[in-house]
């Protein structure tokens, strides 16, 4: 009977424990134990175990591991429950997890979709069959031409994959480049399209000439990542905790951003955000 | 004995027991529903845009399942019912523009907070008040209204009043005297309704999705025409004032924390999980929610604090026996 009250205590405690943790993992020198921060952290550090602590109702631990490569691993074997991941730590682990949050640097854009067009009547599939042609941007803005030329090299397609690049005054120059077969395709981002293609009369598509051939974000460079079965609740409470931490609590979101030089807000991410979506 | 000892290690795994599934529970998990029971969003009523409708409808969906508790939508017909709804705890949270939370802030303080707004792709935060004419007036400029009707939209209209209205006054022009008569509408549509009938010479209306520069995609004129009901080409934009910061979501902010955070977190996540639904429900293509504070509408509110003295200052002017 006093095992048996001994056991039922012990689960008691073990399970109070796993219940009321929240575990992130941090990278560090060497792989250890779940704790609280350290004494001596910094105070960015223990300003975010805290926040996230008063906010959770829960107890928050740093779990330290050597690299993304073993933080993916604990993610995975539910050993903790956010790490911050890269491309390739995350690809391992990909079915059973899931980025939520990336650091948009000060400056930036936020992630914005990028659309792929041609003219409506060209045999263009997808992205790949596209090697060779020709491609026109919509202006010199980062949100014009460095956002589109990341994200397609997110999807491999660096320099050279087009055999000729222009560059147009706005994106309507650039739809009458692409309408006059000056270039085979067109790569504006998606609120150009939208500016381009919807029209002030009931029904109206301006674009029903062209076709979209691609649209997809650019890949986020690391992400915080979850496992996908943390329940709702929680994920959306981290994200509302996340995206607000430069204005609610900039130390804690100075120290909690660092693995993005310069980081100016939490912005959510879509599933795929750490993977190639298509081709 | 064995009965003696054995009644405080009882007591203890009851203790603790009790802690596991008070601690869940502590976790405001379940504490936060019990005190809110549903959630209360206001939400204007007779909006110019039948996507603005399916938006509150989606939200409502989107945030019942987030939050795990029924939400009601209350419709009021005007910018004040809304005002007068978070102001006084009736409601829990609502989408505002920015000249109705600076009335909400100099109603009750910090007890509303804006949580999110819309950040464009191009990384602005704000839209536009223009001046519209119809396309056969004779009026091109500002400076031509002099003496002419003007319909603003209602005096709690950021871009239908207050801001445009501190714009004239650094430009030089006193709206209170410059024009020859200025009356409400009641709202954007009926703006611009109402000027296409001819009840007055000009109308200060909303516009966004672009720039002066640019040119604009979005506004009452724009939905309106792409319903039908007016032709684009039939008015002229004469003056522009702008950009005012866009409008956003406000939270009481003596609601359980936790509600606040899922409300910010998953509606925040919205246009990168459902991008499709975010595009359907009317929002900016490549537009995204990101977290703001009372920072961001300091100068809203300190125009609107100015505009009300002003015409105070007015009204005492002209109760003075000549």
């Amino acid at each position: 009977m006093r095992r048996l009250v001994l056991a039922l205590v012990a689960v008691g405690l073990a399970s109070n424990a796993e219940a009321a943790t929240l575990k992130i993992a941090a990278i560090g020198e060497v792989s250890g134990p779940c704790a609280p921060p350290a004494a001596e952290a910094p105070a960015g550090e223990k300003a975010y175990f805290t926040l996230l602590q008063e906010r959770l109702g829960r107890d928050v631990l740093k779990c330290p591991v050597v690299d993304r490569v073993e933080a993916a691993r604990a993610l995975a074997d539910g050993k903790v429950d956010l790490a911050v991941l890269d491309q390739a730590a995350f690809e391992p682990v990909k079915l059973t997890t899931r980025p939520i949050l990336t650091v948009r640097p000060k400056g930036g854009l936020h992630r914005i979709p990028i659309l792929v067009m041609t003219k409506a009547s060209k045999a263009a599939p997808n992205l790949a069959s596209l090697k060779g042609t020709t491609a026109v941007f919509g202006g010199q803005s980062a949100a014009a031409l460095a956002m589109p030329r990341r994200t397609l090299a997110d999807q491999g397609l660096g320099p050279g994959f087009f055999a000729h690049e222009s560059v147009a005054a706005d994106t309507d120059a650039a739809a009458k480049e692409l309408r006059a077969g000056a270039a085979d395709a067109m790569v504006i981002n998606a609120s150009a399209w939208q500016r381009l293609c919807r029209g002030d009369k009931p029904g109206e598509d301006r674009c029903r000439d062209l076709k979209t051939v691609w649209r997809g974000r650019p890949r986020a460079p690391l992400a915080v990542v979850i496992r996908r079965d943390m329940p709702d609740e929680l994920r959306f409470r981290l994200i509302g905790i996340h995206v607000a931490m430069h204005v609610e609590a900039k130390p804690a979101f100075a120290w909690a951003s660092s693995w993005i030089a310069g980081g100016a807000e939490f912005e959510p991410t879509e599933a795929e955000a750490l993977t190639v979506t298509s081709r | 004995m064995r009965r003696l000892w054995r009644l405080p290690i009882v007591a203890l795994g009851c203790v603790i027991l009790a802690s596991c599934g008070g601690r869940e529970t502590k976790t405001a998990s379940d504490d936060w529903r019990g005190e809110m029971k549903q959630v209360r969003i206001a939400v204007r009523g007779s909006e110019d845009d039948p996507a603005v409708a399916r938006r509150w409808n989606v939200y409502r969906e989107y945030l019942g399942k987030a939050t795990g508790l029924p939400v009601k939508l209350y419709e009021s017909s005007d910018y004040n019912g809304t005002i007068q709804a978070l102001s006084s705890g009736q409601v829990d949270m609502a989408n505002i523009a920015a000249g109705g939370y600076a009335n909400v802030d100099a109603q009750v303080g910090d007890q509303v907070a804006p949580v999110l707004t819309v950040r464009q792709a191009e990384g602005g935060m704000g839209y536009y008040s223009a001046l519209l004419v119809r396309a056969d007036s004779p009026i091109r400029s500002l400076s031509d209204m002099k003496g002419r009707t003007l319909g603003y939209v209602d005096f709690n209209s950021t871009s239908g009043y207050l801001f445009p209205r501190a714009k004239m006054r650094q430009q030089g022009v006193d709206p209170d005297t410059f024009f020859g008569k200025t009356s409400f509408a009641g709202g954007h549509t009926q703006a611009v309704m109402a000027l296409e009938n001819g009840q007055f010479d000009a109308t200060i209306i909303q516009i966004g999705g672009g720039d002066p520069v640019h040119g604009f995609t979005t506004g009452a004129l724009y939905t309106m025409a792409r319903r039908g009901l007016v032709d684009v080409e039939d008015f002229r934009v004469i003056w522009t004032a702008g950009p005012i910061p866009s409008s956003t979501i406000v939270t009481r902010t003596d609601r359980p924390q936790p509600f606040i955070d899922i409300v910010r977190g998953a509606m925040a996540a919205l246009p990168y999980e459902q991008p499709d639904l975010w595009r359907d429900i009317a929002q900016p293509d490549g537009s995204a929610y990101t977290a703001v504070d009372r920072s961001f509408y300091a100068d809203i509110i300190e125009l609107r604090a100015a505009d009300i003295a002003d015409r105070r200052a007015g009204r005492r002017q002209e109760d003075k026996p000549s």
